[in-house]
């Protein structure tokens, strides 16, 4: 009788990804692959997180290796276009149109992603009550604090529901009980699809991812499960909580 | 249907007393019906010229892009519009053909603020959408240059000019344009695309003018076509070579 290997399908194929900016190599021949879930990108400043997180949303072309993302290859112009329609994206610095209301604004991206006409303006509506954002809704983006910028652009990366997330420092600007709200989107998002979210705030990955890597030097110093990154940090007095003790500790052990 | 009781929970599974209370079936997704209320009560009416953009583009959200252009915002129109009133005026009085030496100018400027990292605060997000920044580009450009041109023309006829005038400065026009953009998008800035393109325009005209009186008909000259198609082609290519996913986009701030 045939044995039948059921692997869980990888929504991101990463292998032997380099990208250099000028003479600078920011990504070291780096292999990734992801499945169904949230995962945690952790790193220090100039680990080469958004490069990654921008080369998994099609902006910069792998330098080298091949990356092939929900069955897509990134290379591929056809294949590009119809990734992007099942793509959300959240970069770091979120640039905004200050005359355009919070409405508007997800509506433009939702129109830019190829939605379906008829799905876009319900659509919107949901994203924007994920978000918290109903009483907002009509007012111009110019108005809005950076906490709530933040969530329009939250809500712009999940408008279609897309099957991979992709979010860099998401958190960045919300309060506490925001944040808690964020981690349970993250979580809905990724009982169905993947999520990737670059944080410098370790308590994000704990609360609400099922796997995390620690990025430095365009590497990956340690992937596995946020318990796994805790157990690093046994013993170790270099942080406030056991995710930092851990994190501390494998970036200390790197540097040796 | 006196002994039915009076709660919620009995109304909703009998016919009779939602006959009796005036109650359809609840067979309603109440979801979608909200979802339809707010809709229609944050979202902004699509105006005119976008649905027909629509119709023509066969995209939405390339149309939405398109309405969206800073230049093609009607304040700015009217300002275009405006300046070559003006030359026309002065055209009218002096007889110096300053329509053909404006035209292209205005046209520069106003394909630097068409399109590109130097006008669009939402840059990176926009290059990760399915309608692409080359949609995009060849929308806008072809819909900021098209309007320009009829502006100049209009003014051209508004001035009473020779045709070979009227006509000749749309290839001027186009390199001013191709530089312009190329200069924008390169330096992911629109003010160094409105810079360059003038300076272009600039040294075409001084130097196609030198030793005679009229400049206009001087950079207007067929002879001078080639030159300026030649230019216009480069320009285009160095645009598309610096939107191509193979330039390095970290650590360059957008201006």
């Amino acid at each position: 009788m045939a044995v039948i290997e059921v692997t869980a399908a990888r929504n991101v194929e990463v292998q032997g990804l380099s990208q250099k900016f000028g003479r600078t190599e920011v990504l070291h021949g780096l292999d990734l692959e992801v499945g169904q879930g949230v995962f945690g990108l952790l790193g220090p400043n100039g680990a080469g997180k958004t490069t990654l997180l921008r080369t998994l949303a099609t902006i910069l072309r792998p330098g080298r290796g091949s990356v092939r993302l929900l069955g897509f290859d990134v290379t591929h112009a056809g294949e590009k276009r119809a990734l992007r329609r099942r793509l959300g994206y959240l970069p770091q610095s979120l640039g905004y149109y200050p005359n355009f209301t919070v409405f508007e604004f997800i509506e433009y991206f939702a129109l830019l992603k190829e939605m379906p006409s008829r799905e876009v303006r319900p659509a919107v509506v949901r994203a924007i009550e994920r978000v918290g954002l109903e009483e907002k809704a009509k007012s111009k983006l110019r108005t809005l604090s950076g906490g709530m910028l933040r969530r329009v652009g939250i809500a712009q990366a999940i408008v279609n529901e897309p099957d991979l997330l992709l979010l860099d420092e998401p958190t960045a600007g919300l309060d506490p009980e925001q944040r808690v709200g964020f981690r349970r989107l993250l979580r809905e998002m990724g009982a169905s699809g993947t999520v990737i979210v670059s944080t410098h705030l370790v308590e994000d990955v704990g609360a609400a991812c099922t796997e995390v890597a620690l990025m430095e030097r365009g590497g990956i110093l340690f992937r596995g499960a946020p318990d796994d990154l805790v157990a690093r940090g046994e013993g170790s007095e270099v942080g406030d909580s056991p995710l930092e003790r851990g994190y501390s500790s494998v970036l200390a052990a790197a540097r040796v | 249907m006196r002994n039915h009781p009076r709660d919620e929970a009995h109304v909703a599974r009998c016919a009779d007393c939602q006959a009796r209370w005036g109650l359809a079936a609840l067979d309603v997704d109440l979801d979608r019906v909200w979802s339809g209320v707010a809709a229609e009560a944050w979202a902004s009416p699509v105006g005119r010229v976008e649905r027909l953009a629509g119709r023509l583009l066969g995209s939405p959200g390339l149309a939405r892009a398109l309405v969206n252009t800073p230049s093609l915002v009607l304040s700015w129109i009217l300002a275009s519009a405006l300046v070559l009133g003006i030359g026309v005026m002065v055209t009218r009085q002096t007889e110096q053909p300053w329509v053909a030496l404006l035209a292209p100018a205005l046209a520069g400027i106003a394909i630097s603020y068409a399109y590109g990292p130097g006008v669009d605060p939402a840059w990176e997000l926009s290059q990760t959408m399915a309608v692409s920044d080359r949609q995009v580009l060849l929308v806008r450009v072809f819909a900021v240059f098209g309007l320009n041109m009829v502006l100049g023309l209009v003014a051209s006829l508004g001035a009473a000019q020779a045709v070979g005038i009227t006509l000749g400065w749309l290839a001027p026009m186009a390199m001013v344009s191709a530089l312009a953009l190329a200069a924008a998008t390169t330096a992911k800035s629109a003010n160094v695309g409105v810079a360059i393109g003038l300076a272009g325009w600039a040294i075409a005209v001084l130097a196609s003018g030198r030793g005679t009186e009229d400049a206009a008909a001087a950079v207007s000259r067929p002879a001078l076509v080639p030159v300026y198609l030649a230019f216009a082609l480069a320009g285009v290519g160095l645009t598309l070579w610096s939107m191509s996913g193979s330039r390095s986009t970290g650590g360059v701030t957008w201006r």
